[in-house]
């Protein structure tokens, strides 16, 4: 077994990437390499292929064929390198409810190998950094859905690990934390952690990734920044409507990829915003007159469509939103015979 | 690759968190069985116990309780590991230890070791109980020592087997209700097989936990119905083999993945 190279190996590798469930094709010859220190989006809809794909690098799911390394070691033959590399938030909520806020932190740590003193040192900083101090030796039960949220990044964090997975992150959560987590992760992303993320909100991943993989039934069918795709897959143009047809155009308008359909005039351009005031005092300058003005921008959701030939639905959610959902079952109802 | 710092940490913190776990609800999970041996013992001993005759030179109340506390650790042992797992299976933290660094022995020998411990802790303090309340001797300590620490292992092993196949609370307890407890009654913790008719007594050889109840038996009274040596080596022989296939299920993923 080799020792963990230090070179230039990518955080992720995926090659070729198979897995079927009997006769059923859930992940169809994935390929995929994420470098050290990016933040990279899967983004497809539920059933997809994104929770399969992470569940395979973390070693919740078997393989069928392929190829999957992370920091050059193989994730099944160097199983025991590559998962102390990688933390795992998931989607759904999964404490240990027999043991108090803290304890699940300190518990947490000690299965990567960090020493009970050092694990009680970084339990407290990570309680202190979510805000979760005052619910240190409370049980699972007492913790609000957001609380419960950020535990469990805390959690996927406690053993320090080089890339951060996180399976949905704010699926359920309200606007005030999304807003929160995405700025935390962004400045996690900048001390240069490597993170992956599966979301099925479009905004998610405009806002966050750098690179964005559309994973559909099992395939990648795009991969690209977030404008690359949306320059390549979708439409870009500026839209004028002019009081009366015009007789003749401004080297603005000639100059570019245009049409003229009565007193509307459209310009194709990848970045339209840039071109709106020159082409408008190419018009002024003409004498013509602009009743109105419309920039035309394709978002990622429209590339998605246009790629797989549907919206991405939203799912049922994880959680219920907001921080009002303090229940659970009090601890004497714990099943323990 | 040597077995490093790191990896012993995560074993050792599996395991502290097993033991943890089932010290933390004390009153469920240790209490019970003392108490009753204790009424064993009150009823046997005060009520019933003056009519039975000595079996094997011994009065009976001290000639069951090394049968009540091999029932203990029986149901014990079964009991920790089979909850422990199915609940961390059942809400999805088990995955919390199946992403971490820890190989799959490492996993089955933590929770088969906190098992293992609560059988113990229930398995001597009912000897205890005997040894303060009816002066019960321990004339073999190390021989009821291996069986205490051989029989919660293949309990515990058991235990984490059926909570692995087991998709509700019903199925964790199958075994336990259906299986374990009636071949505990018919294991001679009552009674001496020689008291039985021959074709029970043929039947009752069959039972392996009749060699777990007898093997303590000696251990604590001396007096043996079969080889204790024999009864040792059945059940270690039991034991080693749940638990590599109790590994094997984990390497596998039996119903931990997909």
């Amino acid at each position: 077994m080799s020792s963990p190279p230090e070179g230039d190996h990518p955080a992720i590798e995926i090659r070729d990437l198979a897995k079927r469930y009997g006769e059923v094709r859930a992940l169809s010859g994935i390929d995929l390499t994420i470098r050290r220190g990016q933040f990279f989006g899967l983004l497809g809809p539920n059933g997809a292929g994104k929770t399969t794909t992470i569940h395979i690098l973390t070693g919740l799911v078997t393989f069928s064929d392929g190829e999957v390394r992370v920091l050059g070691n193989d994730v099944v033959a160097e199983y025991r390198l590559t998962r102390r590399r990688i933390g795992l938030a998931p989607q759904e909520f999964n404490f240990d409810r027999f043991f108090p806020v803290r304890e699940i932190l300190i518990l947490q740590a000690g299965y990567y190998g960090i020493p009970r003193k050092e694990a009680g040192r970084r339990a407290d900083a990570l309680l202190e950094r979510f805000g979760l101090t005052s619910k240190a030796d409370d049980k699972i039960w007492k913790l609000s859905g957001g609380m419960k949220r950020r535990l469990l990044i805390a959690k996927a964090m406690i053993h320090e690990p080089e890339i951060l997975i996180l399976d949905e992150p704010t699926a359920g959560v309200d606007v005030e934390l999304r807003r929160a987590l995405w700025s935390y992760l962004r400045k996690l992303n900048a001390e240069g952690k490597t993170i992956l993320l599966t979301t099925h909100y479009i905004e998610e991943a405009e806002e966050l990734c750098e690179e964005v993989a559309i994973i559909d039934r099992g395939r990648i069918v795009a991969q690209g920044s977030p404008d690359a795709l949306v320059q390549a897959g979708g439409e870009r143009h500026l839209e004028i409507r002019l009081t009366e047809p015009p007789l003749v155009l401004p080297d603005a308008v000639t100059s570019r990829d245009h049409f003229v359909d009565g007193d509307r005039v459209v310009i194709g351009s990848a970045h339209p915003r840039q071109i709106v005031a020159e082409v408008l005092n190419g018009l002024y300058a003409g004498g013509l007159k602009i009743t109105e003005v419309r920039i035309k921008e394709s978002s990622l959701e429209e590339v998605f469509v246009q790629l797989t030939g549907r919206t991405i639905e939203m799912a049922p959610e994880a959680l219920p939103a907001g921080d009002t959902d303090a229940t659970g079952a009090p601890e004497e109802e714990l099943h323990e015979v | 690759m040597r077995y490093s710092r790191e990896w012993a940490i995560g074993f050792w913190t599996l395991t502290r968190r097993e033991v943890g776990r089932f010290l933390t609800l004390w009153r469920q999970t240790v209490f019970p069985p003392i108490l009753s041996a204790l009424l064993y013992i009150l009823i046997f001993g005060e009520a019933l116990g003056s009519r039975i005759q000595l079996i094997d030179g011994w009065p009976y109340t001290e000639y069951i309780l090394p049968g009540l506390a091999m029932m203990g650790v029986l149901t014990s042992a079964y009991a920790n590991s089979s909850s422990s797992l199915f609940v961390a299976k059942h809400e999805e933290y088990i995955n919390d230890v199946l992403i971490a660094p820890l190989s799959y022995w490492e996993v089955v020998l933590a929770y088969t070791l906190g098992a293992m411990v609560r059988g113990l802790i229930v398995g001597i303090l009912i000897l205890g109980v005997g040894i303060v309340v009816i002066d019960l001797p321990v004339l073999h300590p190390w021989t009821a020592l291996a069986f205490l620490i051989v029989v919660s292992a293949l309990l515990s092993c058991a235990g984490l087997v059926m909570a692995l196949w087991a998709e509700s609370w019903d199925h964790v307890m199958l075994l336990l209700n259906f299986v374990i407890t009636p071949l505990v009654f018919l294991g001679g913790v009552f009674y001496s097989i020689h008291m039985l008719p021959p074709v029970w007594r043929t039947v009752s050889m069959v039972n392996p936990i009749f060699y777990m109840i007898n093997g303590l038996r000696y251990g604590v009274l001396g007096v043996a119905d079969a080889s204790p040596g024999w009864s040792l080596a059945l059940s270690a022989t039991l034991a080693a083999l749940l638990f590599a296939w109790t590994v094997h299920l984990f390497r596998v993923g039996y119903k931990l993945k997909s």
